[in-house]
């Protein structure tokens, strides 16, 4: 019977949400298939993922166990994914689009002499075992229809683009042999900067509140983390204020930064540049507060308020609170 | 040091570009530097300013990229090497990065810099794939680029945070935008570039693309939202009533 591997990526001990729905799609494509779906995990204790891997459906469970996975560094992952596809032979490999995945992908095409999909919002494995799928390309002002052929067809999907959903099966572990010779490594981790201790992923998140140049001082910013506060969510930004170190880096979301896709975003002070809206126009719910009424923005926001973020976001907070009952 | 940038010409994406019979429209004559290897440029620039070195650009393109190439010359790169293919050739990471691993064999880089993706495509492949092809420790996402002696002193982007990398040379690396503000040539750099070194290679031979086109079709639109007016106590109250009750995500 044909496999299809699903790989999923462990972050604070525990599978990603984009994982997840990876995983879930890869369920869905084996089963139109009668194909047999196996997750791949590359974890310090990969082989403790495998109930929860079950749950979503994974028949076999290839895992991959090394201190090393601890943190991300692409030779490893690349030998322990080569690895498991040497054992799992299978038609195609469904990854989450993570920076991780996006860190090997192209190396994994070429060491498999695999054909690769990056980033898609949607595929399909074709009766021929071809993939088919729909990626967002001109800065996601539009979807191209590609196909690839091979044996295997890598494709790693874009954040939010499946439902996670759970189809419990019983997974048999398949423990994969890994001896990573340390020596070989022409590359050393020296450091790791987390943003925050075990924050969540911004990709992962259900609620998102993203700031933007409007967002001028201390004053502004200590209004976003209160809105973020009271929401119980996790803080995005534009490159604008990425680039002036008001925000981290790794709160980016855009066509350089993340793709999210919560249930709700709400955009501070954001213009709405295309490179900002391609990570962005998928959350399912969307405010923007702007004092800009022509800010481009508004073009995909579900609520626009059109007013200054100091003079909105206090009643706004307030409003949340009481609505909440936490005031 | 020796740098090797790798450049893409690509359309400018702010420009007015429409789908017609599943084939995108645009004006052929609005085509920019791709964005994060102007930033790659830029690193390599820095470094051998510090350093010492010299920064070669090579690019894989129809004959009209020239420009491309000397616009990277008029930021400063030393030299460029032009890989041309037919107009219209299909192209995908695969096969431009066989046919720059076939360049680089041998070229002698220290540091090969690409972008980390393509701003069309946003396939971000290519690096990967030809730090592999030629058998090369490698970076993705680099928001930050030192040399330390021989050694490249990454900082990576990656999902939760940073992480710093060092790789001894030759080593590939895939450059973010975030990680340095291109220079605009000037007017003398400008000039200078019309006599620096240009070398001009026609390929004999492209890969097949290994991912095919079939079309392509506008994004979905999403429903038409809706303005909240009035002073900000009643644009707050309306939008939360309307988050709980419409929406129901709070
Ligand atoms: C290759 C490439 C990749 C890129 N990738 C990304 C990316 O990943 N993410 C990203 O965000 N950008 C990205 N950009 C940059 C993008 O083009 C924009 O420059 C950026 O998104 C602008 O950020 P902004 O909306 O915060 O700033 P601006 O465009 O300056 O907008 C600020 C907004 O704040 C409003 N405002 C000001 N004061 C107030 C106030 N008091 N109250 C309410 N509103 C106020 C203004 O009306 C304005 O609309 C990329 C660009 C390129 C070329
Ligand atoms: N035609 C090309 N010529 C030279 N370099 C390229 C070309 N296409 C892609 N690259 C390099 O590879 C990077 C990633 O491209 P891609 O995989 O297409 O997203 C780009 O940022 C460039 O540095």
């Amino acid at each position: 019977m044909p496999t299809i591997l699903s790989y999923v990526a462990v972050q604070n001990g525990k599978p990603t949400r984009s994982s997840l729905e990876a995983l879930s799609r890869a369920r869905e494509v084996a089963r139109a298939r009668g194909a047999d779906l196996a997750a791949a995990v590359l974890a310090p204790d990969a082989a403790a993922h495998a109930d929860e891997l079950g749950r979503y459906g994974a028949a076999t469970v290839y895992a991959v166990s090394d201190p090393i996975f601890r943190s991300h560094l692409n030779t490893p992952v690349l030998a322990g994914l080569e690895a498991v596809i040497a054992r799992a032979q299978p038609e195609a490999v469904v990854f989450p689009s993570t920076e991780g995945v996006k860190d090997v992908l192209g190396a994994l095409a070429v060491r498999t002499a695999a054909a690769v999909l990056p980033d898609v919002a949607r595929f399909e494995v074709a009766g021929d075992g071809a993939v088919e799928a729909l990626r967002p390309v001109m800065a996601a002002k539009f979807l191209a229809r590609v196909r690839a052929e091979g044996k295997p067809v890598l494709v790693s999907v874009r954040a939010g683009s499946y439902e996670a959903s759970e189809a419990p099966a019983e997974a048999r572990v398949e423990a994969v042999p890994f001896a990573f010779d340390e020596g070989s490594l022409r590359q050393t981790l020296r450091e790791v900067v987390s943003s925050a201790a075990g924050a969540v992923d911004l990709s992962d998140a259900r609620v998102v509140v993203a700031a933007g140049r409007g967002v001028k001082d201390a004053e502004g910013k200590r209004l976003v983390e209160e809105l973020a506060g009271v929401l119980g969510a996790a803080i995005g930004a534009s490159r604008a204020v990425v680039e002036s170190g008001m925000f981290p880096a790794t709160a980016q979301i855009g066509q350089t930064g993340k793709v999210v896709s919560p249930d709700l975003y709400v955009g501070v002070g954001i213009s709405g540049a295309i490179q900002h809206v391609a990570g962005m126009a998928n959350s399912r719910v969307i405010v923007a507060v702007n004092q800009n009424p022509d800010a481009p923005i508004f073009d995909v926001a579900t609520y626009g308020i059109v007013g200054d973020l100091y003079k909105v976001l206090p009643p706004l907070i307030e409003a949340i609170k009481q609505r909440k009952g936490t005031s | 040091m020796k740098f090797c940038v790798c450049i893409k010409q690509v359309p400018d994406v702010t420009a007015p570009i429409q789908v017609r019979d599943g084939a995108l429209v645009m004006d052929a004559g609005r085509v920019v530097l791709n964005a994060y290897d102007a930033s790659a440029v830029e690193a390599a620039l820095v470094l051998t300013e510090q350093h010492g070195g010299e920064v070669e650009v090579v690019l894989v393109g129809p004959e009209r990229a020239t420009e491309t190439i000397r616009k990277a010359l008029a930021m400063g790169a030393h030299r460029g090497t032009h890989l041309v293919v037919d107009e219209g050739t299909p192209l995908d990471s695969h096969a431009v990065s066989a046919l720059l691993a076939r360049h680089f064999e041998g070229a002698g880089c220290d540091v090969i810099l690409t972008g980390k993706q393509a701003q069309d495509t946003d396939a971000g492949l290519a690096g990967g794939m030809l730090a592999e092809r030629l058998g090369l420790p490698y970076a993705t996402n680099a928001v930050g680029l030192a040399l330390e002696g021989d050694t490249v002193v990454v900082t990576r982007q990656g999902d939760t945070g940073q992480e710093v990398i060092a790789l001894p040379t030759p080593c590939l690396v895939t450059c973010s935008n975030d990680m340095n503000d291109p220079r605009i040539p000037n007017l003398r750099g400008v000039m200078q570039a019309k006599s620096k070194p240009l070398a001009s290679e026609r390929v004999a031979e492209v890969p097949a693309p290994r991912v095919r086109v079939l079309g392509y079709e506008p994004l979905p639109q999403r429903a038409p939202g809706v303005r909240l007016d009035g002073e900000p106590a009643e644009q707050a109250a309306e939008v939360v009533r309307r988050l709980a009750e419409e929406a129901r995500v709070i």
